[in-house]
C-alpha cells in the first residue's frame, strides 16, 4: 500500500487523465464498433453499409490538413537526427543503428505504399500528367507490395549481417542519416503531392472511410424528439439509461492499460517522475514509486466489475418497468433474469481462475500469467464459458432475447427515443469493450507479449535462453500499452464476429444453457482446477519443473502462431483471385463497351 | 420410365413417387452445437477478410460482367448501372433525315395505336413549292405524354416509316412537375439512340433523289 500513501497533490491530476483516457478510449471505440458492425455485416452481406456522413472541406484546407502533419512529423524527424547526432558525436559505433534502421525501414514503407496507391489508382483512371505517367508502367500493385516487403526484410537481414563486421560503422552512419533523408523526402513528397492534389478542388468530403457515419447518427440523436411515455414513472424513466449506460463505462476503470511504471521517490515521499526505473514485469519490480496504469488501483479488483456489471442489469429492468408499456415490461424482466442467470456463471468461472492466480488483483492476476502462462492456457474451459456468460452479460445476439426484436418489438428500450435510447445502444457497445478488456486483461495477459521482460524480449525454454533483444524499458511501456489496445480491439470484433454468425436463441433454450449447461461446466472447472492445484503442490520438483517447460512452450507456440498469422495474412492478401468474365446478355455487352459498371465512380 | 421400389413412397393411403429425403445424421459434432458454431464463425471471417480485401485492393467483381464469380456483386445504383438490354423500351426519340428533318409524315398512325392515348400530333403541309408536297405531311407538333405513356411500344409497332423509336436506353427520368413529362418534338428529336446516333438503318429516298419510288412512277 506505499504507493497509495506516496500520492501527492499530482496524483489526482494524473487519475483524472486516467480517467478521461478510459471514458475515451471506451466512447470512440464504441463509435468504431457500430462503424465495423454496420459497415462490415454490410460488406458480409453483399451490400454496402452506410458511409455518406462527410465533412465538406475547401481544396487548400483539406490540402493542409493532408501536409501539415507529414511536416511537422519530418520536422520531428530532422530534430531528432540532430539531437541524437549532437549526443553522441565522439563517433560511438552502432549507438544510432537501432534509430537509423527504424528510420530507413520508415521510409522504405511510406514509399512502397506511396508507389502502390498511385499505381492502382493510374491503373483505374488512366494517368494524369507527367508525373502520374511514370506510374503507369510500373506494373501489378501486388508486385510493388511485394517489392517493398521484400526490400524491408533485405534492410533488415543487412542490418544484422554487418553487425561486428568493419562496415558496421559506415552502414549505421548511412542507414542514420540516409535513411533519416529519405524518411523526410518520401513524408514530404507523398504529402505534397496529395496535398498538390487537394488544393485546386473546390470541395473535398472527408469522409473516412465512413467511420463519421455513426458519429453523426450519435450526434442526430440528440436533436431528436425526447418522448415519455404518458403513465410512466417519470423519475426512473429517465434515470434507467444512465443506471444502465454508466456502469459499464467505468468497468473498465480497474483495468491496467499497460505495465506499472517504476519511478524514483522524491524526498517529500512523493514519485518523482524524472527518475524512470523501468516497467514492472519480469525480472523488475519497483522500488521506490509505483506509477499504474490504471484508474482504480483497487484491493477488490476483479470483484469491482461484478458489483458494476450487476448494476447494469437494475437499468435495464428499470427501463422496462418505468416504460408503462407490456412489451418493455416483457423485455425488462427477460434482461433481469437473463443477466442474474449468467451473473452466476461469470462468477464462478472467475472462480477458477483466481485459484490459480491466487489474487482478485488484476494487475497481479497478468503479472502471474507473464511469469508462467497466459491464462487461456490454463483455464481453456474458463475462458470459453467466461466468453459465453459476457456475451449473455452484454445481452446482445445470440442472447439477445431482452431486445427481442422479432417477438417483443424492441424489448425494455421500446419506449425509449432519441438520446436516452443511443445511450441504451451504445452501453451495448461499451459493455462490449469493457467485458473484451477484462477478457485480454484475465486470458489473455494484458499488456504482455510472449517472452517479454522488463529488459526486452527474451526466449527462454528451459534453462537455455535462445534469443534475446534488449528493448528500451520506454519503448517496452508504449509497446505494452499497444499491445493491450490491439488484444482489446481484436476480442471486440470477435464477439462481433459472434453477432453476424450466430442466430438468437429462445427464452426456454437460453435459460437451459445457463443454468444446466454453463453452470454445472463452471462447477466443474472450479473442481478441476482445485484438483490441479492440489496434484501439482504435491507433485514433485521434476514434475514442476515440466510445468515451467510447458509454460515456456505455450509461450512459444503462441509467438509462433502470430508469426504464422502475420505470414498467412500477407499471403492471402498477394494472392490474386481468378475473375470469370460472362457476356452472355445484350446489357452485358453494353457494359463491356462502356469498360465495365466498376469503373464508375461509386460512393462506398 | 422404369421406378425402381425404393422411389415409391407410401404416405398414409396415397403413394407418393419420389426419393425419400435422408435426414441428417445426428453425429456428435452436429448435436455438440460447438464445432458447427466454430465452423459458421470461420464462414464468416472468411467472408469479411474477403470482402474487405477486395474492397481495400480494389478489385471487387465488376457486378454486371463478372457477377458469376463470389464476393460482392452488388450494383451501387445512383453511381453504378446496369445498362439496359438491347430490347428495352425506354424513352421515345424522334428519328431524323440525313438534313436534320423528321422522318415522321404526320400519318397519325402512332397516336392512333396508342392506348394510352399520350401522343398529339398537329400535321402540317409543306409549301407548294417545296420536293415533298404532294407526297407527305410534317408533323408541326408532335407531343408525347411520358407521364401517360405506358412503354408498351405500339407506337413503334405502327409506325411505317421507322420514324419512333424507342431505343435510347434511357428511362424517364424522374421530374419535379407534370409540364416536364410532355415532351415536344424538338426535344424528341434531339434524344440520341444508343450509340448516339439521330438517324435510322433503314435507307429512305427523298423526292428528288435518283431511284425515288414516286418519281419513276409519275415518269411511266
Amino acid at each position: 500500500m506505499e504507493f497509495l500513501s506516496s500520492s501527492t497533490f499530482l496524483l489526482p491530476f494524473y487519475g483524472f487523465l486516467k480517467a478521461f483516457f478510459v471514458a475515451m478510449f471506451g466512447l470512440n471505440l464504441g463509435v468504431i464498433l457500430t462503424w465495423v458492425e454496420r459497415r462490415m455485416r454490410g460488406m458480409i452481406q453483399d451490400s454496402i453499409g452506410p458511409n455518406r456522413a462527410a465533412i465538406p472541406l475547401p481544396g487548400p484546407v483539406a490540402g493542409g490538413l493532408a501536409f501539415g502533419p507529414a511536416l511537422l512529423g519530418a520536422a520531428a524527424v530532422v530534430g531528432l537526427w540532430y539531437s541524437l547526432g549532437q549526443d553522441s558525436g565522439e563517433g560511438e559505433a552502432g549507438g544510432h543503428a537501432g534509430w537509423g534502421m527504424i528510420f530507413t525501414q520508415a521510409a522504405v514503407f511510406l514509399i512502397w505504399a506511396f508507389t502502390a496507391i498511385m499505381a492502382r489508382v493510374v491503373r483505374e483512371r488512366g494517368a494524369e500528367g507527367a508525373f502520374e505517367e511514370q506510374f503507369a508502367d510500373l506494373g501489378e500493385p501486388r508486385s510493388i507490395v511485394l517489392t517493398g516487403i521484400l526490400t524491408h526484410l533485405a534492410l533488415l537481414a543487412l542490418g544484422v549481417a554487418s553487425v561486428g563486421t568493419p562496415y558496421e560503422q559506415s552502414f549505421t552512419d548511412l542507414s542514420f542519416s540516409g535513411g533519416m533523408a529519405l524518411l523526410v523526402i518520401a513524408m514530404l513528397g507523398s504529402a505534397g503531392y496529395v496535398a498538390l492534389r487537394l488544393f485546386p478542388e473546390k470541395e473535398v468530403r472527408l469522409t473516412l472511410l465512413g467511420l463519421l457515419h455513426p458519429a453523426a447518427d450519435g450526434l442526430k440523436t440528440a436533436f431528436k424528439n425526447d418522448f415519455e411515455p404518458q403513465k410512466g414513472d417519470k423519475l426512473l424513466y429517465q434515470l434507467a439509461p444512465w443506471i444502465s449506460f454508466f456502469p459499464v463505462l467505468v468497468l473498465i476503470a480497474v483495468v491496467p492499460f499497460g505495465p506499472a511504471l517504476c519511478f524514483g521517490k522524491a524526498s517529500d515521499g512523493s514519485i518523482d517522475f524524472s527518475v524512470f526505473q523501468g516497467i514492472e514485469a519480469v525480472g523488475n519490480v519497483c522500488r521506490d514509486a509505483r506509477f499504474s496504469l490504471q484508474v482504480a488501483d483497487l484491493d477488490v479488483g476483479i470483484l469491482y466489475y461484478f458489483a458494476m456489471a450487476g448494476t447494469a442489469i437494475v437499468g435495464a429492468a428499470l427501463a422496462g418497468w418505468a416504460s408503462d408499456n407490456k412489451f418493455s415490461l416483457l423485455g425488462g424482466m427477460r434482461a433481469a433474469s437473463q443477466m442474474v442467470s449468467y451473473e452466476v456463471t461469470l462468477g464462478l468461472t472467475v472462480i477458477g481462475a483466481l485459484m490459480i492466480f491466487g489474487t482478485v488483483r488484476i494487475d497481479e492476476m497478468i503479472r502471474w500469467q507473464t511469469e508462467n502462462a497466459w491464462g487461456i492456457f490454463v483455464q481453456p474451459l474458463g475462458f470459453f464459458l467466461f466468453l459465453a456468460a459476457a456475451i449473455a452479460e452484454t445481452k446482445r445476439v445470440p442472447f439477445d432475447i431482452p431486445e427481442g426484436e422479432s417477438e417483443i418489438v424492441a424489448g425494455y428500450f421500446t419506449e425509449y427515443a432519441g438520446m436516452k435510447f443511443s445511450m441504451f445502444f451504445f452501453g451495448e457497445f461499451v459493455a462490449v469493450i469493457s467485458s473484451s478488456t477484462l477478457m485480454a486483461a484475465l486470458f489473455f495477459g494484458g499488456w504482455h507479449l510472449p517472452f517479454e521482460t522488463a529488459t526486452g524480449i527474451a526466449v527462454t525454454l528451459g534453462e537455455t535462453t535462445y534469443f534475446t533483444a534488449e528493448i528500451e524499458p520506454s519503448a517496452l511501456a508504449v509497446l505494452g500499452f499497444l499491445t493491450m489496445i490491439v488484444k482489446v480491439v481484436a476480442l471486440c470484433v470477435f464477439q462481433i464476429i459472434i453477432r453476424w454468425t450466430l442466430p438468437r436463441f429462445r427464452y426456454d433454450q437460453l435459460m437451459r444453457l445457463g443454468w444446466r449447461k454453463l453452470l454445472p461446466a463452471s462447477l466443474v472447472n472450479v473442481m478441476l482446477t482445485a484438483t490441479f492445484i492440489l496434484a501439482i503442490q504435491s507433485a514433485s520438483a521434476q514434475v514442476q519443473g515440466w510445468l515451467t517447460w510447458a509454460g515456456q512452450l505455450s509461450m512459444l507456440l503462441l509467438g509462433l502462431g502470430f508469426l504464422a498469422s502475420v505470414v498467412a495474412l500477407l499471403v492471402f492478401l498477394m494472392t490474386p483471385r481468378q475473375k470469370r468474365k460472362l457476356v452472355a446478355s445484350s446489357a452485358a455487352r453494353y457494359a463491356e463497351a462502356m469498360g465495365g459498371v466498376r469503373s464508375l465512380k461509386m460512393e462506398a | 420410365m422404369s421406378q425402381t421400389s425404393e422411389d415409391e413412397v407410401v404416405l398414409g393411403p396415397r403413394r407418393v413417387v419420389g426419393r425419400p429425403v435422408v435426414r441428417p445424421a445426428r453425429t456428435a459434432s452436429v448435436q455438440g452445437y460447438i464445432p458447427e458454431m466454430l465452423k459458421g464463425l470461420g464462414q464468416t471471417i472468411g467472408y469479411a477478410l474477403r470482402n474487405t480485401k477486395e474492397m481495400a485492393l480494389g478489385t471487387r467483381n465488376d457486378p454486371v460482367l463478372e457477377s458469376i464469380d463470389d464476393g460482392i456483386n452488388t450494383i451501387s445504383y445512383p453511381e453504378q448501372r446496369r445498362p439496359y438490354p438491347e430490347r428495352f423500351r425506354g424513352v421515345h426519340r424522334l428519328t431524323q433525315r440525313p438534313d436534320g428533318s423528321p422522318r415522321c409524315v404526320a400519318c397519325l398512325c402512332c397516336s392512333t395505336a396508342c392506348p394510352a392515348q399520350c401522343i398529339h400530333i398537329e400535321a402540317g403541309d409543306y409549301r407548294d413549292d417545296a420536293q415533298r408536297a404532294g407526297y407527305e405531311k410534317y408533323p408541326k407538333r408532335f407531343v408525347i405524354d411520358e407521364l401517360r405513356c405506358i412503354f408498351c411500344g405500339f407506337c413503334v409497332e405502327a409506325c411505317p416509316c421507322d420514324a419512333i423509336r424507342m431505343d435510347t436506353g434511357i428511362h424517364p427520368a424522374p421530374y419535379d412537375s407534370r409540364d416536364q413529362f410532355i415532351y415536344e418534338r424538338d426535344l424528341l428529336l434531339a434524344i440520341p439512340g444508343r450509340e448516339g446516333e439521330h438517324e435510322t438503318e433503314n435507307p429512305r429516298v427523298e423526292p428528288g433523289e435518283p431511284g425515288f419510288p414516286g418519281i419513276a412512277r409519275l415518269q411511266h
